[in-house]
């Protein structure tokens, strides 16, 4: 055995850690659901398995109901800390409209769609509304979504923890659902839950976890498919009620970035040409920012109103 | 604010849209500041034919020229000059000036206190950029202290003006401040400045990006709205638990509203008894 022969042995293992991609977890959700508590439970998890894990996140801005999210990788290396776009295996959204904002995110070919049905409806959708009238929150359904992944799943974790006694367990429902979608053994799972909870709450914690596990495992999310539809947040009034219409006049544009900036459901962006272009109608939901600080008066949000009663829509 | 009228508020209908794309730098405050004073005229339902824009020179002064109505675009530092005149010659007529900040204190400065003393039923807006952009990026009178500008290379030692203090003590009939990032809450002021019977100096505060933002490395436009936010204090705020801790803030919102004889009646009944005299 020579030394020229165990270099290249060597080199050769050194490229298989290079080529072994690591597993992309994106967690997202609002400040104060606990995204950073899931996401350091999952972090541990692959340190006990002898796994790399970078974990980042952003919650500068969260307070109370700001956008959170974490990036965690693991595998047998890891060297950046934040998943390329369309790069998430998984993505698990601790709410429904931050789980619709990060889809961009996830791989188009085989990522997981895990989210929460819980609406948290931020307070600037509400804004300037009429009494009794819906809110500017995001309305796509879960088939929508299924448009954009092969796996997605909607469920009403935070109704199933609270039919266990305590709410505040949906993130271990949702991890029940993620352990089914990662390669560690139930036994870790229970143990590193063990070590992140309170001990009051260890019992339905552990009951919760599993709760999540057999409702993706069974059949019960096809069984129950009605009742996640149910769950899923309702598109039909503000579909009938509001039709927005973008529109932009490209030669007036002068890419300063504002809107893309500063659109609360990041539904614009600037193209090759630095002019500003609607990626997502279905996201917008006609808050008119984008077309009063555009300093060029280069967007115009036409927002049709159909006249339906409040009675209409319950 | 209901919905209905703000579907019908189209702002091409008040632009002068063979001008346009306008010619400010992507980014600039200013347009947002334009939008804001257009939908107030369009919620007020000021005829264009009885409208005269007055500005001034630099930015801010090519700003009026955009705006489809009776404009004019004058010296540099005199727009409160000629629409004092106007106004004088032509009370029918709503006058409104769009200066700027170097315009409006530092060439025009004394234009502007006389102004305020006199009380005429104008509207003064006044773009604050706290920088010459159109001559390339001096140091004005409203520049903030350490901030570089090609006049200060080493940082502007010199403390500025805080112009709404300056025209409520000059006598200002209604005062008021605003950033560009609250746009309604802009427009709500500018119609509260048109409306108001009597001098009304309004600040809005903007942002220069290419020139002032970009030497001194404030980020592009939505950081600086943003942080323009951040060193605000909306007058709604005005004695809440917040204001220990943000003494330097600005506020914003109507400031100061002086309670003043208007100077057109004024001067009406002034000549009324002379010319009764000489009878």
């Amino acid at each position: 055995m020579s030394t020229s022969t165990s270099a290249a042995v060597k080199r050769e293992a050194r490229l298989d850690t290079a080529v072994a991609e690591p597993t992309n977890v994106l967690i997202v959700g609002v400040g104060g659901q606990g995204v950073i508590t899931v996401s350091k439970i999952l972090a541990q998890l692959c340190l006990q398995n002898k796994l790399k894990v970078k974990q980042s996140e952003i919650h500068g801005m969260a307070k109370r109901g700001g956008a959170v999210f974490s990036h965690v990788r693991f595998g047998s290396e890891v060297y950046s800390p934040t998943i390329p776009l369309g790069q998430a295996d998984i993505l698990l959204a601790l709410e429904w409209a931050e789980g619709l904002r990060w889809l961009s995110y996830l791989n188009p070919d085989s990522g997981t769609f895990i989210s929460d049905t819980q609406m948290i409806i931020p307070p600037f959708s509400c804004r300037d509304r009429e009494r009794g009238a819906t809110s500017n929150y995001v309305h796509r359904t879960l088939d929508q979504v299924k448009q954009h992944v092969p796996n997605a799943f909607a469920v009403d974790a935070t109704g199933m923890a609270t039919e266990l006694g305590n709410p505040r367990t949906a993130n271990t429902v949702l991890l029940g659902m993620l352990s089914t979608a990662l390669d560690f053994t139930v036994e870790d799972w229970q143990a590193i839950i063990a070590q992140s909870v309170p001990p009051k709450t260890l019992q339905v914690n552990q009951k919760a976890f599993v709760l999540g596990r057999e409702w993706i495992q069974s059949d019960k999310h096809i069984a129950a498919r009605e009742h996640v539809e149910e769950a899923t947040p309702p598109a039909a009034p503000m579909v009938d009620n509001v039709v927005v219409d973008l529109e932009i006049t490209e030669a007036w544009c002068k890419g300063c970035d504002i809107c893309v900036k500063m659109c609360p459901e990041r539904c614009l962006v600037l193209n090759s040409n630095e002019i500003v272009e609607l990626t997502d109608p279905d996201a917008c939901t006609g808050c008119r920012l984008c077309e009063w600080l555009c300093p060029d008066f280069a967007i115009a949000v036409h927002v049709q109103k159909i006249e339906t009663t409040v009675a209409e829509h319950r | 604010m209901t919905e209905t009228s703000m579907h019908a508020f189209e702002i091409r209908d008040y632009l002068r849209k063979e001008l346009m794309p306008h010619f400010m730098c992507p980014g600039c405050g200013h347009g947002i500041a334009l939008r804001a004073l257009l939908w107030a005229l369009y919620e007020l339902d000021i005829d264009k034919n009885n409208l005269a824009i007055v500005s001034g020179i630099g930015c801010s002064g090519r700003v009026g020229a955009y705006i489809d109505a009776n404009t004019m675009h004058v010296n540099h530092g005199r727009p409160l000059a000629y629409a004092t005149g106007l106004k004088l010659a032509r009370p029918d007529l709503e006058v409104i000036v769009i200066t700027g900040d170097g315009d409006c204190l530092a060439i025009g400065g004394n234009h502007l206190i006389h102004a305020c003393r006199r009380n005429l039923n104008l509207t003064c807006i006044m773009l604050n950029n706290e920088i010459y952009g159109m001559t390339g990026g001096q140091v004005s009178p409203t520049t903030t202290v350490d901030r570089f500008t090609t006049t200060t290379p080493f940082g502007n030692h010199e403390p500025g003006f805080d112009s709404c203090k300056l025209a409520a003590a000059a006598g200002a009939g209604l005062v008021g401040r605003e950033i560009t990032l609250q746009v309604p809450a802009l427009k709500n002021l500018i119609k509260e400045g048109i409306t108001h019977p009597g001098f009304a100096f309004l600040e809005v505060i903007s942002d220069c990006t290419e020139i002032y933002g970009r030497k001194n490395e404030l980020g592009e436009s939505p950081e600086m709205m943003l942080s323009q936010k951040a060193s605000t204090r909306s007058d709604v705020y005005g004695n809440s638990v917040d204001q220990p801790f943000r003494p330097n803030a600005f506020e914003t919102g109507v400031l100061t509203r002086n309670d003043r004889p208007e100077y057109a009646d004024a001067y009406k009944q002034h000549m009324g008894r002379i010319m009764a005299a000489s009878n």
